[in-house]
């Protein structure tokens, strides 16, 4: 067993690492405050190729592994938990089920333009009265001629606002439940599909969560992805992969939070010490940092067996909900490490805490999470 | 045209330095390592040449050093080099700079290289010995600490930066040899398309053995971090008295008031 990186791994996290020191670092208060990741960022990220890290080169994807995706958002969400799950759900939730269950010709027209960012991927599967029970979903889609006719409504959706590519699920009939639903690729510029609102949050605030309606939005007969009746299982395996993508937003943001209360802590001095001198003070960074690394070690394992083309879906639940509840953890006591000024938004651990939270609910909440593992347990 | 970038992976100066058992090194297992600084602002240059030639020239990065090495390479070949030559030696930090120099000229002499790009110096040793000693070995012309370049038609223009604040400007012929400092430009960042054609890019490897024989002309006796200093002084009592010491010191031991 080896825990270390490989040295490609190292170059790509050292050169992620100072993109995002110099570029997203700076501006990561003001994309909170601004509830707004600038174009210009995105951009550069897309020149950066992490908007399609793992898709294969022949789709103008990077054509690098799941281990190296898994670090960019890592990096990224150090700094802003916003661009990490911008990068996140547009590669795992809308190039990833394309990629897995596309055909060659949908490949070839749709990856390109996601892969180099010129268009920002999304995933609608969430509806008001669908969140965890996705089978539940009630936008339904029926076929006249060559096309597919799709009425209802999608809420909660990442980067919706950029009314790019999505990946949609409908149901041919409510009462058949999941074995209803198809996967279909949508163009958000479709007539009928109207923005309803952007929502405003508690965190990641740079991040679009996007509710939309859906009236007779007529959709091409070859955007059906996968087999009518596939969708449920679309979905789920996608979200299986997402998680990952979760997995390291939440780490970054936990990593992001502890370097700062890690300083802060030898900064700070009280009674004529620098307050890490206190042991109170001292079990804190250990419990976060032991937190962050087991999270961590969870993380790659999960990335490295989808790169392997091993079952991996005890470990993307588990990094998940290991990495979501580290992050929560770590930003609440990042913020009592800084006292009162951890309160403030200048030192933004706050933002961090506010971010951390999405991450136990979003992509399967951690209770979902937990049923995944123990139905494998008891399989 | 062949390119030549010297490169050197260096500790992050941000690391804990703490000198080795041998006290003539640091403690390597304390260090992050990355690519020199000055060693980007070459790689940057030679990159930027290669596309305004339409990408005709053939970038060559070398480096001497232990395996780790091949990381900061490796980020050179992202950046756009095209192959690599590693010279490996986990002895690296004993030779001084005009072994170091002796090995990169005996590679260098039979490749006709019509441009070598290094850094001025290196953020470690930082003797700034190496790239003037290649130029002299290989016999080509040579500018140094540059923060300006152009290249038109087999001359280069440099911009040298000069003591106190004045800059030069020198013209050379090629063959030659230019060593970079902070401000010639601003680094790119290896995309992650351009990290991945990377990985199916030449590195070749050499050991350290096959290149010099040179003895050393200095040896390295001892590191050791400076004594620790004092608090300072801190001047008390009335203010007016405070003011008037202060203007004593700064007139006795600086220039400010003079």
């Amino acid at each position: 067993m080896d825990f270390e990186l490989s040295q490609d791994h190292k170059v790509l996290r050292d050169s992620v690492r100072e993109f995002v020191e110099k570029e997203i670092k700076p501006i990561a208060m003001q994309i909170d405050e601004e509830h707004m990741i600038p174009d210009s960022l995105v951009n550069k990220m897309a020149e950066m190729g992490f908007l399609g890290s793992y898709l294969p080169e022949e789709y103008d994807g990077a054509g690098l592994d799941m281990l190296s995706y898994a670090i960019v958002v890592e990096e990224v969400s150090k700094a802003c938990g916003s661009s990490g799950v911008l990068i996140s759900a547009h590669t795992s939730l809308a190039c990833g089920p394309i990629y897995t269950f596309g055909t060659e010709a949908q490949k070839k027209k749709w990856l390109p333009a996601l892969n180099t960012g010129k268009v920002i991927g999304c995933f609608l599967l969430t509806e008001p009265d669908a969140g965890s029970d996705a089978g539940a979903i009630s936008t339904t889609y029926r076929r006249e001629g060559d096309e597919f006719v799709i009425n209802g409504s999608k809420i909660f959706i990442t980067n919706g606002g950029y009314r790019g590519t999505g990946v949609l699920f409908a149901t041919s009939d409510k009462s058949l439940k999941h074995r209803g639903v198809s996967a279909f690729i949508i163009d958000l510029n479709s007539p009928g599909v109207e923005i309803l609102k952007n929502e405003k949050k508690l965190g990641i605030r740079g991040s679009y969560t996007t509710a939309f309606a859906l009236d007779s939005v007529r959709i091409p007969a070859e955007n059906l992805l996968g087999q009518e009746g596939q969708g449920f299982k679309i979905a789920m395996d996608t979200l299986n992969g997402g998680r990952i993508g979760i997995a390291s937003q939440a780490l970054g943001i936990a990593e992001g939070a502890f370097e700062r209360a890690l300083a802060y802590s030898k900064e700070r001095k009280q009674f004529d010490h620098p307050i890490c001198e206190l042991q109170a003070v001292q079990f804190k960074l250990a419990d976060m940092y032991t937190r962050i690394e087991t999270s961590k070690l969870m993380t790659y394992k999960a990335a490295c067996l989808k790169d392997a083309k091993k079952n991996y879906t005890a470990e993307s639940a588990m990094c998940k909900m290991l990495a979501s509840e580290a992050a929560t953890y770590v930003t609440k006591e990042a913020i009592q490490i800084h006292g009162g000024y951890g309160f403030i938004c200048d030192y933004e651990v706050e933002r961090m805490f506010r971010d951390a939270k999405i991450t136990e609910i979003y992509e399967g909440t951690n209770e979902v999470q937990r049923v995944v593992i123990s139905k494998i347990l008891l399989s | 045209m062949k390119i030549l970038v010297c490169i050197k992976q260096v500790p992050d100066m941000e690391s804990r330095f703490r000198p080795n058992g041998e006290k003539t090194w640091y403690d390597e297992s304390d260090l992050a390592f990355r690519m020199n600084e000055y060693d980007e602002y070459a790689v940057e240059q030679a990159v930027q040449l290669k596309e305004q030639l339409g990408g005709e020239p053939e970038i060559t990065v070398l480096s001497i050093g232990p395996e780790r090495t091949v990381e900061a390479i490796k980020k050179a070949l992202a950046m756009g080099g095209d192959r690599a030559v590693h010279i490996r030696d986990d002895r690296y930090y004993q030779k001084d700079p005009w072994q170091i120099a002796s090995m990169i000229a005996s590679y260098a002499k039979g490749e006709g290289f019509d441009l070598i790009f290094t850094g001025m110096q290196s953020q470690d040793r930082g003797s700034a010995q190496v790239g003037v000693i290649v130029a002299e070995l290989l016999g080509v012309s040579c500018a140094t600490t540059l923060v300006g370049f152009s290249y038109d038609g087999g001359t280069i223009t440099v911009k040298r930066e000069l003591e106190g604040g004045i800059k030069g400007v020198a013209k050379l012929k090629l063959p030659a040899l230019v060593t970079c400092q902070l401000g010639l430009n601003t680094p790119r960042y290896p995309t992650l398309p351009n990290i991945m054609k990377a990985k199916k890019k030449e590195i070749a490897s050499l050991t350290a053995a096959e290149l010099t024989g040179e003895a050393e002309l200095t040896a390295t006796a001892a590191i050791y971090p400076p004594a620790k200093k004092g608090g300072g002084l801190v001047l008390e009592g009335e203010i007016g008295a405070q003011v008037d010491r202060l203007m004593g010191i700064l007139k006795e031991k600086t220039a400010v008031l003079r």
